[in-house]
Formats: C-alpha cells, sequence, structure tokens
C-alpha cells in the first residue's frame, strides 16, 4: 500500500429538492464513496438537518459542498434557499467548513465536456462515474416531472466541480 | 490538511456491485443482513473469515477494502518495530541483530512517513 494514501480529501455534496435530498460523498474526483437519496416528510428542515449531521459524523469530510442559493443562475425556491443558508450554520456550527458552488460554475466545469444540459452535465458524470449508470434517468420531457434520483446527479456534480476547480484536492489514491 | 481513510469501504464496494444487504450476507454464509449493515455503518468490525470473505466478494485486497483499519494497525505496528529497534541496537551487533535491524528499518519509515 502506498505511504502516500494515508490521507484524503473526502467531500460530502448536498443537493436539496423537493422532497428530500441529493448527496454524494467524495475522496477525490474519480472516487465514489457513496451516494443516494434522502427522503423528508414532515418537518422538512429539521428532517434535512438531522441526515445531514448524521452524514456528517459518518463521513467526518473534510468539505460541505452546497449550490450557491443566492447566486447568479440558481432558480431555487425561498424554502431551498433558507435551507442552503441553515445547512451551512449548522456545518459551520460543527466546524465542518463548507463551500457554495453557483451553478454558472458547474455549467462552466462541464462545458468542457460538452455538456449544456441537466441531463447532458448528468450523462458525462454516469459515464466518469459508471456506478451511477444505473441510476441515471430517462431524459425528461417538457410535461414530465424531474425525476427524484437527479439530485444525486446534482450532488455529485457540485463535488466534481470542486474538484476540477481545486486540482490540488484531488487527494484520494484509494483503488477502485 | 487531509482526513483519514474510512475504516472500510464495504458499502462502496457493495454499491458498486449493485448488491443487496441480504444478497451480501447470503455471500457470507449469515441469515442475517443487519449484519452487514453494522460491519457498513462501522459499528461492528468482521471477523477474519469474514473479512477474507468479503475481499473475495468484492475482489480486493484486504488493506484497500479496510483501508483505515489497516492504517490503524499499520500504525500500531510500526511503532513497536521501533521501539523494538531501538533495543536491539543498544545490544551487542551481532550478524543476526544486524539483519534484525536491517528488516526493522524496512518497516520504520512508515512512521516517519505520517502526514
Amino acid at each position: 500500500m502506498s505511504l502516500r494514501s494515508r490521507g484524503t480529501h473526502r467531500v460530502l455534496a448536498i443537493d436539496p429538492a423537493s422532497r428530500g435530498f441529493g448527496f454524494a460523498v467524495m475522496e477525490g474526483q474519480k472516487t465514489l464513496v457513496d451516494w443516494g437519496v434522502k427522503r423528508t416528510r414532515s418537518d422538512k428542515k429539521a428532517e434535512t438537518l438531522l441526515k445531514v449531521w448524521k452524514l456528517i459524523r459518518h463521513y467526518r469530510p473534510r468539505m460541505l459542498i452546497l449550490e450557491n442559493g443566492n447566486a447568479k443562475g440558481s432558480r431555487r425556491c425561498k424554502r431551498v434557499r433558507k435551507l442552503l443558508t441553515d445547512i451551512r450554520a449548522m456545518a459551520e456550527n460543527k466546524r465542518v467548513k463548507t463551500r457554495s458552488v453557483s451553478l454558472l460554475l458547474v455549467k462552466k466545469v462541464f462545458l468542457a465536456f460538452r455538456a449544456t444540459t441537466k441531463h447532458q452535465i448528468a450523462q458525462v458524470i454516469a459515464t466518469q462515474l459508471p456506478e451511477l449508470a444505473p441510476r441515471l434517468p430517462r431524459q425528461r420531457k417538457l410535461w414530465m416531472p424531474e425525476d427524484y434520483r437527479m439530485s444525486i446527479f446534482d450532488a455529485t456534480a457540485l463535488a466534481l466541480t470542486y474538484f476540477y476547480t481545486h486540482p490540488a484536492r484531488q487527494g484520494s489514491v484509494h483503488n477502485r | 490538511m487531509r482526513t483519514h481513510k474510512l475504516p472500510n469501504y464495504l458499502l462502496a464496494h457493495r454499491k458498486r456491485a449493485g448488491l443487496s444487504h441480504e444478497e451480501v450476507a447470503f455471500l457470507l454464509g449469515q441469515q442475517c443482513a443487519s449484519h452487514v449493515s453494522r460491519y457498513e455503518r462501522f459499528n461492528r468490525a468482521p471477523d477474519f473469515h469474514k473479512a477474507l470473505a468479503f475481499c473475495v466478494i468484492f475482489r480486493v485486497q484486504i488493506h484497500e477494502l479496510f483501508c483505515g483499519e489497516y492504517q490503524k494497525v499499520e500504525q500500531i505496528v510500526c511503532d513497536r518495530a521501533q521501539r523494538l529497534a531501538v533495543r536491539l541496537a543498544a545490544q551487542r551487533q551481532d550478524a543476526l541483530t544486524i539483519r534484525k535491524l536491517a528488516f526493522l528499518k524496512a518497516i520504520t519509515p512508515v512512521v516517519s512517513d505520517q502526514p
């Protein structure tokens, strides 16, 4: 085992959605440690904060990556913008560093892969991280609601944007 | 600054393989799937045979699968090796002792490379 693989730069990315949130835990841009969707039902804010805290406690990430809900290009509703602020405050209260990534930056990063739409970005992610390929939803028609699994790809896109814009932080050499 | 490796990467490998807890439990020869869940949540460590079975199932080496645990044990053993080397260095330097010291030296540099 390489001695250089002792430490790792583990990040947790959260993407709140209408019925819960998608999350992705990554160690470098090539290693997905955990991913999924957490559902919230009654008290969405309290449940989300509790579940995010459980993920932080379990994975002890170096950085929590969230979308910048107030940045240009973001079309988040008031509830989600407030929730993003609350998650950030909770994480900082627990001494976890946070990083806000704007949607424009995500689009700029994935433009290098010729992906402009959400589905194209998800397809690029599924190609780079084949374990996510079975979770890739069908392309959405205009009259269809967004598939809940899309929040996994949105969270992964946030984490990948973080790693692509900070190449020195691709810390993991955890073999696949 | 970097964070430490997780004690094990069972969850990541199971999800990558697309297997359920029940299916992994069956492969391990366990009746209860909750044991697999406990291993994944680091609430319980699998015994030696189960750990080897996980390596067979996911086709990865033990130090990759139980990375954090391996590093913890490695650190402890390296510390002991360093102490033993100091003890041997204080003894009479015959051929066998020199050979032992050379062997221990191959282990101890790991300690000095800690982040």
